[in-house]
């Protein structure tokens, strides 16, 4: 076995938490039940690896298995990495049969008829996605299996999620294999990025709550309403506090919100200021980025209202994340009658 | 010995001759089936269409009725809109929204008006069971676009709504229903293959997010012996939960009698549901 594998392979399950290791080399299904019994999974991480590459040694492991490994780790660590979300455009109505042998065919061929070193592995999941895993060379050197670009894709659907390398010269070539083992006609970067893939996921395609009026019998949830715990005590702004919980829920829905970490706004608006302080002297216009950070960023604005820290219904451009699909905008100066800014499409 | 091999052949011909007579009359039974599952499925349509039509009809009854009222009073009194009030339009309008709504959720569409138009809701079945439901939050002024909704973006909804939805709204929510409609069906039928019939296929089942291509290989046993078959099932028409193209194949130098089993399987998974075609095997085996 190569020497190379044999380092990638360890260090890939040291990355592995210790109590996941067993699950996760039976899913790779690469190393027998029987040869699974002999490690002890109770000892230094260290020696756990040490004994998964002695067992592949004797399995004569390569690469394309090595690089399964990594697919399945990635698949059930996602949010380590941060992805983007790309979008295809096609102009044709013809319905498309995805044919997962045809895509998978066609996205090898058009990587490696550009870069003959490169290592290509797909992985398919219930969900209907593809993961395809690729380890990027140059013409004159082997693939680097540490500087791994991953892209997720939904048949028949167009968005593609792509967590790529530093190597972002690669990305064209990517792009382009995508467009036409897809079927599509071409492909751009959306303004949306996070770690957690599932959430941009659920943004895309619709998969989170949204509060639709409908006739159609849904099962009424409990609210739980604190009860009064004082009689003594009276809310005095009663009204107001129930508004809060009902714009809130109209504009935010019931369920939970999908994850982000944060939004950008870059402003490029004109700085507003007595004419006579004349701060500017040139008429530019004045340019800022605003950055909201959050573990989990939605949910907390979904908060701010109810903790009396902001006004409900809060600003458009903070709610319309999950509906415009992005987290990253551009603000200008609204050219017309009412000064006053828009958000560039 | 001449004479006892041609008894022999005789014998054989009039089993040959008996099986293609079954063979023939189960198809004509299927095709019956077929038959009167299609009329009961028109008699249900039609049945709703004269509900439709009814409900129309006691409307501009209840229209001619006013304006007729309008026009006797008209000779008696000397001010008299010849038109009916606003108050009345708008009682009507409402009254013949209600009644569409009514006649929409008969189908399995249903709708509530919003603050700024009409929320839709889809709800899908297949044979009696009751499947997913997908809404549409439409707006109306300026003119009618679709506002949000929890449509699978897989199903191809900017192209039906680019036909239909300006022009005919009705047109537009059936279009849309039938393609839910069959793509629920044809999901759910994978989902019971897989679930109840996972023995009999060999591998993964490979499908796709419309389940509008399914291939996969599944073992058919003949004389005790089980043969690898490979069937890829194309579904061309999106409102349709049957395949329109079958392709069943068996392995290289098969017995003439499987050749047989490999048509009568294709012709079936061109006809009734996956997991009941896979059913009728199993029972076929054990009978």
């Amino acid at each position: 076995m190569d020497e190379t594998v044999a380092e990638y392979i360890r260090r890939t399950v040291l990355k592995i938490p210790r109590d996941e290791i067993k699950t996760m080399l039976q899913k790779w299904g690469f190393l027998s039940e029987a040869q699974l019994q002999t490690i002890n999974f109770h000892q230094l991480k260290d020696n756990i690896s040490q004994d998964v590459v002695q067992l592949c040694e004797e399995n004569s492991a390569d690469i394309k298995q090595a690089a399964v490994l990594d697919i399945i780790y990635n698949y059930i660590y996602p949010n380590k990495r941060v992805w983007s979300v790309y979008q295809m455009n096609k102009t044709g109505e013809e319905t498309d049969f995805f044919d997962l042998t045809d895509f998978k065919k066609k996205i090898k061929r058009r990587l490696r008829s550009a870069l003959k070193n490169v290592t290509v592995t797909f992985r398919e999941y219930e969900d209907n996605a593809v993961w395809i895993r690729i380890a990027w060379g140059t013409p004159y050197t082997k693939p680097n299996q540490y500087k791994t670009s991953y892209v997720v894709y939904h048949s028949q659907t167009p968005y593609v999620f792509i967590s790529a390398s530093v190597l972002k010269s690669n990305l064209p070539l990517l792009c382009q294999a995508l467009v036409v083992a897809s079927n599509y006609h071409d492909i751009r970067e959306m303004e949306l990025r996070s770690h957690s893939l599932n959430s941009l996921k659920d943004i895309v395609f619709k998969r989170y709550s949204q509060n639709f009026q409908t006739y159609y019998p849904k099962p009424l949830q409990e609210r739980d309403i604190a009860p009064e715990t004082d009689l003594r005590i009276i809310q005095e702004n009663k009204n107001e506090k129930e508004r809060i919980e009902r714009v809130n829920r109209e504009i935010f829905g019931d369920g939970p919100q999908p994850k982000l970490e944060f939004a950008q706004y870059k402003l490029e608006t004109m700085f507003k200021s007595d004419p006579k302080m004349d701060v500017l002297d040139k008429k530019e216009p004045f340019r800022c980025l605003v950055k909201f950070s959050s573990p989990h960023l939605l949910e907390s604005l979904k908060s701010l209202a109810p903790a009396g820290m902001a006004d409900a219904p809060l600003s458009p451009l903070l709610t319309c994340i999950p509906q415009k699909a992005r987290n990253y905008f551009k603000i200008r100066e609204k050219k017309g009658l009412f000064p006053g800014s828009f958000v560039s499409p | 010995r001449g004479k006892m091999e041609e008894g022999k052949a005789y014998s054989l011909n009039g089993v040959f001759a008996h099986l293609e007579m079954l063979e023939a009359r189960a198809h004509e039974a299927a095709v019956k089936q077929e038959e009167t599952e299609q009329q009961e499925e028109k008699v249900a349509r039609l049945k709703a269409r004269v509900q439709e039509l009814r409900l129309q009809r006691d409307e501009l009854r209840a229209k001619v009725e006013l304006q007729e009222k309008g026009q006797l009073g008209k000779r008696g009194v000397t001010s008299d809109p010849a038109q009916p009030s606003a108050q009345a339009v708008l009682e009507w309008k409402i009254k013949s929204i209600k009644a569409t709504l009514q006649v929409f959720y008969l189908t399995g569409i249903s709708g509530k008006l919003t603050k700024r138009g009409v929320c839709f809701c889809i709800s899908t079945a297949y044979e009696g069971t009751y499947l997913d439901s997908y809404c549409l939050d439409l707006l109306i002024k300026p003119e009618v676009r679709i506002h949000r909704h929890s449509v699978p973006v897989f199903i191809p909804l900017e192209q039906i709504a680019k036909k239909y939805l300006q022009t005919d709204i009705r047109r537009f929510l059936s279009v849309l229903s039938d393609h839910l409609n069959a793509y629920a069906g044809r999901r759910y039928q994978a989902d019971q293959l897989q679930e109840h019939f996972s023995d009999q296929i060999e591998g993964t089942l490979q499908r796709n997010s419309l389940c509008n291509l399914l291939v996969f290989n599944y073992n058919v046993s003949s004389k005790s012996k089980t043969f690898p078959f490979k069937v890829r099932l194309l579904y061309g028409d999106l409102c349709c939960s049957l395949p329109t193209e079958v392709v069943v194949s068996c392995p290289p130098d098969p017995p003439a009698s499987l050749a047989e089993t490999a048509a009568a399987h294709s012709d079936l998974f061109r006809r009734t549901a996956l997991h009941k075609a896979f059913r009728s095997f199993s029972s076929a085996d054990e009978s």
